[in-house]
Formats: C-alpha cells, sequence, structure tokens
C-alpha cells in the first residue's frame, strides 16, 4: 500500500532541514576547481570511483558589465552542490561521489561524467571549443541539467549559445505526463523556485520570468538530452534550505526535482 | 612389366608363391639322393685340391663353390620341386560383385571418361574379365550406395545414389550369400564412404566367416585442381539480427598460394565474405565467417567458394545451412541494486533491438524499486521475483551490484536452478556489491559463476583498479568480443577502448569455464573479465567490470563499439535458452525417404520435467499435407518424449509439436528440416586407396587398379574359399633354373680363362 503524498513530503521536508543543516555546518569553500595535490579533494578523488559525480560545467561567459570572465558557472558553489548531495544520499541509495566536482566544458574529461550541472546561463558565452565539448558530451549519452536563469533576455542569450551546439534541435516544453516527474518523486506542479532574496520578500520571479518552465531538447530518438528548468533557481533552494529565512517547501520541492533528475539521467 | 618379368622367369605370378606351399616330389628317396649329392661335391672339391700349376687356394676356393652351386641347382631340380595351391572347383563356388553406383562414380577423373565406365568396360556382360570369373564361379550381382540390392546384371545402374555406405552393403550382401560356398566379394568403388556406420565390425564379421573381400579402387587419389569447402557447423536456430561467426575448413589441390573468397549467402544475397590464402597442396585452412541473419524464418545460408578455372568437381565448393532465425521476443530480467550509468546505458544500446524486451527492476532507495519494460502493473511489484514461475518466465537474469543480503536463501537457490535447471542465461555485473565484495562466496549462486569468489580481498569496498581489457583467443572466436566486422579489425578496434575500472578481484576460472576478455590493471595481474561456463541447461558469464559504458562516452560518436558489444552479449545470453517444450531434430536435413527422429522434452511452469503427457507433432510438408506423429514417452529421459516420420519428398517441412499437460496446452516453437537428396557424394570423393587396401588386407582379399584387375579372376581362384581343390605346379622346369646353371657354368669358363687355368 503506498503511502499517501503529504506524508512523504512531510518526511522529505523534514529530513531535508535535518540534512542541510549538518551540510551548512561542514561546508567550505575548498578548492574550487581542481584537485591540487595534496588536498583533501585530490585524496578523495583518488579513491574508488563513485557511481555518481555530479559534475559542474564550467563554461566561459560575460560579466554584468559585458565583459569575458566572471563566475557565473560558479554561482553557489560548493554548497548548494554539497548540500544537494547530502540529501541525494540520504534519499536514494545513488553511490555519489560526496564533493562538488567541475569540468571544464571542452575538457576530454568531462566525458568520463554522464551527469551535467549548468546555471545562470543567461551569462553564458560559449567558445567555439566549449560548444563542441558540450555538443559531443550530450550527443554521445552525456546528460544536462539547466538551472538558476530568468526572463526573456536571458533566454534569449541561452537560446543562441544552444543554437551553436545543437542547431538540428528544437528545444520544446516537457510536459508533466513524461517521466522525468515520476522516476523516484510524483510531480504533478511547476512551482516557481526564487533565489533567497527573492524568498525573503514574497516574491518569486526576476527580471520578467514571472512563469516557471521545464523545457529540454530531445535527440532523433525522442531521449531527453537536456532538462532546462527557466525561471527558477533550484540551486539556490538547495544551498539555503537549512536556512530559517528561506521556505521549507520551495527545498522540498527543488530536492524532489533534483534526486528525480539524477535517477531519470542514470537510467533513460 | 615386373610382374612379367617375375612370371616368365619362375613360371607362376608371385601370388601362386605365396599362396602356395613348396614340397618335393622325387622318385628317388630323398635319403639316397642327398648323400650322393653331399659325395659328388666332395668330389668336385678334392679334384680342385689336386690341381697344381697356377691355381692359388683362392682360385680352387671359387671354382668349388661355383661348381658346388651347379651341383646344387641340378640336384633341386632333381628333386623335383611343386607347389601345392588350393584351387576353387570350378563352378561349384559363388562370387559376390558389388558395385558402387552413387554419384561420385560419375566424376570423370580419368580422361574424358566417367569412372562408371570402367564399370561397362572391364564387367560388362561380354566382357573377357567376367568370361573368365564365369568359367570359375557363379557371379552374383549387387548394386550399393546408400542402399543395396541384388540385380541381375550391371546394365541398368544409373549412378545416382546419394551417398556411398559400403559397410552396410558388405554385410547385407555376406548375409545374403551366407547358405552357399563364397570363394569371395569384388567391391568395385572409388571408396568414397560417407556413412555414419563404422567399418570395424563389418570386417570382423567377414574375417571370421572366411570372406575375402577383393576391392577395386576407381579414380584418383588427388585432383589436380579442386576446392574443397568442409565441416561448415552452424546453431539451428538464432534470434533475428544475430551476429554469427562460423568456422569452417577449406581444402585444396593445385591452388597453393592463391588468394580466393569464401561467401556467405542468406538464400542467394550476399551478407558476409572472407579472403583466404590457401596453404600449400592438400593442407587444409581453417576459415573464419562472419556475418548477421537479418531475415526471419527458415533461411538457408550458403557458404561457397566461387569455381576457380580448371577444377574438376565444382559440387564441394559450397555446403548449406538451414538456421531457423527466429523473430520472437526475448524478455531479459535486469536486476540493479542502486542507479548507475551501467543501466542507462545497456538500456540505450538495445533499445532499437525489437526482439529483446529488458525488464528493469532497479532499486532506487533502501526499499524502493523502479520498473522499465514490463508487461502490466502486476509484473515485478513486490520486488524481485519471489516464485520459480515468476522468474522462470524470463529467458535470462542480469545482476547488477545486489548485495546477496537482498535476497533470502530461496531466491538464491531459485536463480541457481534458474540456470542449471530452467536452462536460463545468467549474467553477472561487477559493482561495490558485486561478487565478494556483494557477500555471495559460499552462496548457491556461487555454484553458478565460472568463475572462483575471490575472498583475499575480503568485503573491502574501497578496493578498486583500472583494467586494460584485451580479448583473448577464445574471445576472438565468440561473437561477443567481435566488435568490428573482420578479426582483424576487431582485435586492432579492442587496444583503442579506454580503461574500465573494477572493485572486484575475480578469482581462477573455475574447470570448464573460458574467458573471452581478459584485463591487466595496475595493481591486480591479468584476470578474467569476461568468462562463461555451462551450469546445467543454462550458460552462467560473469563481467567483472563496473562501467562499459565508458566505451560509449568516451570514445569517437560514430564509434559503435557499445552497442555491438551488449547486443550480441544479450543474444548470446538467451542463443540456448530452452522453451517449456522444445524439438530437437538429429539434422537440419535429410534424404526422401530416409527416417527423420523427434525429440520433444516437455517442462511444466517451473521447467520441472513432465511425464506421461500426450505429445503430437504435426509434420506440414513442402506440398502442405500435414501428417501426424504421436511422440511417446521414453521412460528413460524424464520429460522426454520421441518419435519418428519417414519424408516421401523432397522438400522444407515444418514440425509443430503440442503437448497436453494437466496444466493445459502447450505449443513448441515450430522446427524445420529440409529434406533433399544429399550432396555429400562429391565431397572427399577422391579416390580412398586406404580404405579399400583396409579391407582387403583384413579379410584377406587384394586390392586392385584398373591396370591390375585382370589378374582378378586367377587370384580369386587361388586365393578364395569355398570348395576348393590342390592343384601341384611344377617348378623343376622353372627358366630361372636353367639360367642359373648356364650362368653358373659360363661364370666358370670366364674365371678359368682370366686366371690362365683353361
Amino acid at each position: 500500500m503506498r503511502r499517501p503524498r503529504t506524508n512523504r513530503a512531510a518526511a522529505t521536508a523534514a529530513v531535508v532541514l535535518m540534512l542541510a543543516s549538518t551540510s551548512a555546518r561542514s561546508s567550505g569553500q575548498g578548492d574550487r576547481v581542481t584537485d591540487r595535490p595534496g588536498t583533501e579533494r585530490a585524496k578523495l578523488r583518488a579513491q574508488r570511483p563513485h557511481a555518481f559525480y555530479f559534475t559542474r560545467g564550467i563554461y566561459s561567459g560575460w560579466s554584468r558589465f559585458g565583459r569575458r570572465g566572471g563566475g557565473s558557472w560558479a554561482t553557489d558553489w560548493p554548497k548548494s552542490d554539497r548540500t544537494f548531495l547530502t540529501v541525494l544520499q540520504r534519499l536514494t541509495n545513488v553511490d555519489a561521489f560526496p564533493e562538488e566536482h567541475g569540468v571544464l566544458l571542452d575538457d576530454p574529461e568531462l566525458r568520463r561524467f554522464p551527469f551535467l550541472y549548468i546555471l545562470e546561463v543567461g551569462r553564458m558565452g560559449l567558445t567555439p571549443g566549449e560548444a563542441k565539448g558540450l555538443r559531443l558530451y550530450m550527443l554521445n549519452g552525456g546528460f544536462v541539467m539547466v538551472d538558476d536563469f530568468w526572463g526573456s533576455y536571458e533566454w534569449a542569450n541561452f537560446e543562441e549559445q544552444m543554437r551553436a551546439v545543437l542547431p538540428e534541435y528544437p528545444i520544446e516544453e516537457i510536459p508533466l505526463d513524461h517521466e522525468i516527474f515520476r522516476t523516484f518523486y510524483q510531480i504533478d506542479e511547476i512551482i516557481q523556485v526564487p533565489q533567497i532574496g527573492n524568498a525573503m520578500t514574497g516574491r518569486t520571479w526576476e527580471q520578467d520570468g514571472y512563469v516557471p518552465h521545464v523545457r529540454g531538447i530531445f535527440d532523433d530518438k525522442r531521449r531527453l538530452m537536456m532538462v532546462i528548468n527557466w525561471n527558477t533557481d533550484l540551486g539556490d533552494a538547495w544551498e539555503w534550505a537549512e536556512s530559517p529565512y528561506y521556505p521549507v517547501p520551495y527545498s522540498t520541492y527543488a530536492f524532489k526535482v533534483g534526486v528525480n533528475t539524477v535517477i531519470y539521467a542514470m537510467s533513460h | 612389366m615386373p610382374g612379367s618379368i617375375f612370371e616368365f622367369l619362375f613360371k607362376y605370378r608371385p601370388l601362386v608363391f605365396r599362396e602356395g606351399r613348396l614340397t618335393f616330389e622325387s622318385p628317388v628317396a630323398l635319403a639316397l639322393l642327398v648323400p650322393a649329392i653331399v659325395l659328388l661335391s666332395a668330389i668336385a672339391v678334392w679334384t680342385y685340391r689336386r690341381v697344381g700349376g697356377k691355381a692359388t687356394p683362392g682360385d680352387r676356393l671359387v671354382l668349388s663353390i661355383i661348381r658346388v652351386a651347379t651341383l646344387a641347382i641340378i640336384a633341386f631340380s632333381l628333386l623335383r620341386p611343386a607347389l601345392l595351391v588350393s584351387n576353387v572347383v570350378p563352378q561349384q563356388n559363388y562370387v559376390g560383385i558389388l558395385v558402387d553406383d552413387s554419384r561420385s562414380m560419375r566424376i570423370t577423373d580419368n580422361g574424358d571418361a566417367p569412372r562408371s565406365a570402367f564399370v561397362g568396360q572391364e564387367f560388362g556382360a561380354e566382357s573377357e574379365l567376367i568370361r573368365r570369373l564365369e568359367d570359375r564361379f557363379q557371379l552374383r550381382y549387387f548394386r550399393f550406395s546408400s542402399n543395396s540390392e541384388r540385380v541381375t546384371d550391371l546394365a541398368g545402374l544409373d549412378y545416382t545414389g546419394s551417398r556411398t555406405r559400403i559397410a552396410p552393403a558388405l554385410d547385407r550382401v555376406r548375409e545374403e550369400l551366407a547358405p552357399v560356398p563364397l570363394s569371395g566379394l569384388v567391391v568395385i568403388t572409388d571408396g568414397a564412404d560417407n556413412a555414419a556406420a563404422g567399418l570395424t565390425e563389418t570386417l570382423l564379421a567377414l574375417k571370421a566367416a572366411q570372406v575375402p573381400v577383393y576391392t577395386v579402387g576407381l579414380g584418383r587419389e588427388r585432383y589436380d585442381r579442386d576446392i574443397e569447402l568442409s565441416r561448415v557447423s552452424t546453431p539451428r536456430q538464432v534470434l533475428k539480427g544475430a551476429s554469427l561467426v562460423v568456422d569452417l575448413l577449406v581444402s585444396q589441390s593445385g591452388f597453393a598460394g592463391e588468394t580466393v573468397n569464401v561467401v556467405v549467402e542468406d538464400e542467394g544475397a550476399i551478407v558476409g565474405s572472407q579472403e583466404v590464402k590457401l596453404p600449400a597442396d592438400g593442407e587444409p585452412v581453417p576459415v573464419r565467417v562472419h556475418f548477421t541473419a537479418d531475415q526471419a524464418g527458415p533461411r538457408r545460408f550458403t557458404f561457397r567458394v566461387p569455381a576457380q578455372t580448371g577444377e574438376l568437381v565444382l559440387e564441394n565448393n559450397e555446403q548449406d545451412a538451414l538456421i531457423d532465425v527466429r523473430d520472437n521476443t526475448i524478455k531479459i530480467l535486469y536486476f540493479e541494486g542502486e542507479p548507475r550509468f551501467e543501466v542507462k546505458f545497456i538500456r540505450r544500446a538495445i533499445e532499437e533491438e525489437k526482439n529483446l524486451q529488458l525488464v528493469l527492476l532497479q532499486r532506487t532507495a533502501e526499499s524502493k524499486f523502479w520498473r522499465a519494460a514490463i508487461d502490466s502493473p502486476q509484473e515485478l511489484e513486490h520486488g524481485f521475483p519471489r516464485t520459480r514461475e515468476e522468474l522462470f518466465r524470463y529467458q535470462a537474469l542480469i545482476l547488477g551490484t545486489v548485495e546477496a543480503s537482498v535476497f533470502t536463501h530461496e531466491q538464491m537457490r531459485m536463480m541457481a536452478d534458474f540456470v542449471s535447471e530452467r536452462g536460463g542465461g545468467l549474467l553477472t555485473l561487477g559493482g561495490r556489491h558485486s561478487y565478494a565484495q556483494g557477500g555471495y562466496a559460499g552462496t548457491p549462486l556461487a555454484d553458478a559463476l565460472p568463475v572462483e569468489i575471490e575472498t583475499s580481498y575480503g568485503t573491502d569496498t574501497t578496493f578498486f583498479d583500472s583494467l586494460r581489457v584485451t580479448p583473448t583467443r577464445a574471445g576472438l572466436a565468440n561473437p561477443v568480443a567481435q566488435i568490428a566486422p573482420t578479426e582483424d579489425a576487431s582485435a586492432k578496434a579492442w587496444e583503442k577502448l579506454p580503461r574500465l575500472t573494477t572493485p572486484n578481484p575475480l578469482g581462477s576460472l573455475k574447470p570448464g569455464a573460458t574467458a573471452l576478455l581478459v584485463g591487466k590493471g595496475d595493481h591486480l595481474g591479468d584476470q578474467p573479465v569476461l568468462a562463461w561456463q555451462r551450469f546445467g541447461r543454462g550458460l552462467a558469464v560473469a563481467l567483472g567490470v563496473q562501467d562499459t559504458w565508458l566505451w560509449q562516452m568516451v570514445p569517437p560518436l560514430e564509434d559503435m563499439t557499445h552497442e555491438t558489444f551488449w547486443r550480441q552479449m544479450l543474444r548470446w545470453l538467451v542463443s540456448s535458452t530452452p522453451d517449456q517444450v522444445t524439438v530437437t531434430l538429429p539434422a537440419d536435413r535429410a534424404a526422401p525417404g530416409e527416417a527423420v527422429r523427434l525429440i520433444a522434452e516437455v517442462d511444466d511452469a517451473a521447467f520441472l520435467r513432465v511425464n506421461n503427457s500426450a505429445v503430437i507433432a504435426h509434420v506440414t510438408r513442402a506440398d502442405g499435407t500435414v501428417e501426424d506423429v504421436p511422440l511417446d514417452w521414453t521412460i528413460e529421459q524424464d520429460g522426454e518424449y520421441q518419435g519418428a516420420f519417414t519424408p516421401p519428398s523432397t522438400g522444407l517441412y515444418r514440425i509443430d509439436v503440442e503437448a497436453t499437460t494437466p496444466a493445459g496446452p502447450l505449443k513448441a516453437r515450430p522446427a524445420f528440416i529440409s529434406i533433399e537428396e544429399s550432396r555429400s557424394e562429391y565431397f572427399g570423393s577422391q579416390l580412398n586407396k586406404s580404405l579399400l587396401q583396409r579391407i582387403a588386407r583384413e579379410t584377406g582379399g587384394r586390392f586392385y587398379t584398373p591396370a591390375t584387375v585382370r589378374t582378378l579372376p586367377e587370384d580369386l581362384s587361388i586365393t578364395g574359399r569355398g570348395s576348393t581343390i590342390v592343384e601341384e605346379k611344377e617348378l623343376w622346369d622353372m627358366p630361372v633354373l636353367l639360367l642359373l646353371v648356364l650362368s653358373l657354368m659360363a661364370a666358370e669358363w670366364l674365371f678359368r680363362r682370366q686366371k690362365g687355368l683353361a
């Protein structure tokens, strides 16, 4: 007999809060990208390979002032990743590498990590090498989760970047009956998840991004290669899950979406 | 010529001396004659001693020897030597003449005339040989090929027999002529025997009955220019789209060093080919061909070397095989203990395989499962199957990284029985909860695995190694490791693949297991990566790595290694999984009029054998008529039923078997057999001289060629059995004796002249 969803949602929320707070105390900036020899991260990486790495795609981008550079790809890094991983390992039996993990999009090693998370793509400006790397990554079977970009202006930039990566595949709306919404949790509605600043004011939208969308890019066999969470900020919800100022329902929802996405990416 | 010279000198042929017994017929008693000869010899020697003059003692010795030798020869003649030879009584004995009237007798390897022309020429009704035989014997004629029968004469033979079976023919004739005095049997054939029956018992029976066999060998032992394809062995049924690797043998003479193509055709369409360089004449070369069975149904695959210039026999350039390419869906259960990318990429690799249904039971949390490709919401709703009936519905089981403690002992036992009794395929994958790390040592499942569970690392889950994976020799011959169109290309492709990791050091191979892939690591030495063994009725395969998905993600986009590997792996895994009712035929073909034996095995849903079931086979002939053949329980084997039918005409026959069991009716998938005239006569059709010589030698007969057969009647008279009389052949007047005496006298005269003693 299946337990009622409300009970499970409450239990999940409770676990999320508890674990997120634990993760918040133990997280730190640590090393950002490379595993310098002798560091704890390097030692961790040298241990047995894990089945899953929450890999951040490191891309070139534009700063708010239009200059190349900036740290868009590293938004919420690494707390968001670590918190999410802690919860993932508690709720599922995924054998996950417990720490943040970043790889350049034009690094051939990228293809050794079939799950990729990229965010703030409104300010993404891919080099030809990065575009090619991302293209080959997806066509070979890699899965990309896109998050945290808002409004029509940022959408236009993202769409332009994707035209350089996969011009032959359109971006489509993913219907609610798609399997990604039920691989682990049953998700019946798309909730707009605000960043922490807005969450405290009660406003969930940014720029002109009033309505959240879950879109995707499918290959010619209708296999989902990329899931695009637009007008929402799942990463912030993971990052601030333990904060008393951040509403728990948003974090709960964000973790559900994240877990579903990971399970889906590892099985489809 | 040498025989003629011997006969001129010694008056008779060597056979007469071999068969005869030497005796002396002198009218004077030996007791008087021998001393007289000795006395004369002594006088001769004494007279030479008294001779003076220039003669030295050596000269006298030589002269003495010559004189004594001359006297000895004269004495030998005076003793009236003779040979006593048993000779058959004319017209009192019988001789059976067996003529091979199979198709190989039509081969024209002696000028422009076929081998059968010799029969008409030398053994025709008006031939001198037959006349000489008829002077001595009562002749009885028989023809033989796949069967044998008596004929009145040899004029009506048409040489259309599809097989040559010498032993049964000899047995039949010996039995038929047992009541009469039989001098011997004459067998005229090329000796290209292709019967399954052995010859030894037949020869022993002939020897015991004292019936010599005189064999006349026709044809050449080796053709000047010929290529022959043989030993083609294919599976009887495969799944549609399966990749096949078939080994065959190419023999040849006259084409040493040349390169030919072995072509594979599927009902006329070329599906594969392989070039082969031919070695020295007479040396067979093994060839391996790769092809895919893409069309469903009973398909005739032909393996052929195109006819080369100057070839004598063209019919032996090809062999064909009937393979039932099945288009049914095979269900495979994949139980994975945790989400991992291996699941994703295996599912992707086979998603276009319409004949494979990979049912996935994926554990995503402690007590949470996700199911995919199920037929109904009830399938696997309680998790891993708990009953034999539930598990045995699948044809294969893939076990991912699942710790042994997940299963009850009964489930563990069931998985072992799934392989040994149900005949299912089992594939275990590497992972942090697999093999020793998963606690499988000492479990019933460990018995099924082809490798020992290595426990020296304990259940340490931090260990891992990175392996360079390469195929073994056995792997290169197995479709699973064929990741490129040819063997050479496949071997090179393996070298380019990325290394894989394993957390499971596998133990040694079990006896009877075979490694198809091995890996060499940074910490581990060579260890099996992919190994298999037969366990009972089924196939158990162990894969000792955890991330074959790297073969998809890392290589270039166009590389199809990962898909090819998994498609072929899963097809191979289910290739011999039986159904509840299975039908076995002895071969993919039979000749019209030859009985075909059917064997059916009947199991219940738990794959326990069912006895006392009503089993019937509906045999549909090529013309559509249906014959019902009841199959009876064999009693010796549980669940085994047998019957037979005799196809009257050629064509493709379909056999549908139905079994009525207590649980209800069951049907087997249809089986097919091609009824056709055998072409085996054209294979190995050279003169089999050693076989014919053996038959002659072991029965006390003789072997002849067309050049030496003229002496057959006399030889039969002397060496044959039956009613015989003893004949005396005098030797005193052998020309060789006169020649020897004259020679010795001439030698003495010459010696004397030389020494000045004349």
